[in-house]
């Protein structure tokens, strides 16, 4: 393997804040064998901070070559990945996804991701919910980030 | 808010990485929410309940 990515100081203090992790979440990594960039940095973080907790796992998937999960979860891009909540066997997939490397500033949001996954909780204000729970109709946000 | 509604897929796209992307939906500055694929646009970080209503304002729009 690769020299690590995250620093011992780094892993402290993720390591503080899953302390909170409450119930067991699973990173679903869909990697291409061409034209990807950023595909081993990514897995390489994911599986360095998926090893941090007991509650957290990782799996990791040929984009092409699992094409059945890959429809089923919805993911056309690598590097992607997408957090989901797990019981047992059964995974629940909330429809959080990320599309790219989650480095930089966007390391925060993985682990806070994480956090709210595990903890099947948004945090979101009682109006919003209510917003939310009311809706009819399919809504996929994109929200575009930078690393730095 | 895709943890508190099976219908919300929320999807974070480091945008430097996927510049087409980026480019057609004419990312200038992060972060950017694009609501189903361009129905409605909200730029910066913005309240939960701002970024609601942008949401029922793009699905009204499409009808």
């Amino acid at each position: 393997m690769a020299e690590r990515l995250l620093n011992d100081s780094v892993i402290g203090q993720v390591k503080q804040v899953f302390q909170n992790l409450k119930n067991p979440v699973e990173v679903i990594f869909f990697e291409a064998q061409e034209g990807c960039d950023y595909c081993a940095d990514t897995r390489q973080l994911l599986e360095e901070v998926t090893q941090i907790s007991d509650l957290l796992t990782f799996s990791a998937h040929d984009i092409q070559q699992d094409a059945e999960l890959t429809q089923l979860l919805g993911v056309d891009k690598t590097p992607g990945f997408v957090v989901v909540g797990k019981e047992g066997p059964q995974r629940l997939d909330y429809g959080i996804r990320f599309s790219g490397i989650p480095a930089g500033h966007e390391f925060s949001s993985l682990i806070h991701t994480l956090l709210l996954v595990s903890n099947r909780d948004s945090g979101l204000d009682q109006k919003t919910r209510n917003f939310l729970a009311g809706l009819k109709e399919p809504v996929h946000l994109q929200v575009f980030v930078t690393p730095t | 808010m895709a943890l508190e509604s099976p219908l919300v897929i929320s999807e974070m796209v480091e945008a430097s990485e996927f510049p087409e992307l980026s480019d057609r939906f004419n990312v200038s500055g992060v972060p950017q929410t694009t609501i189903n694929a361009g129905a409605g646009t909200v730029v910066g970080g913005v309240p939960a309940e701002r970024l609601a209503d942008e949401i029922d304002k793009a699905l009204a729009r499409k009808k």
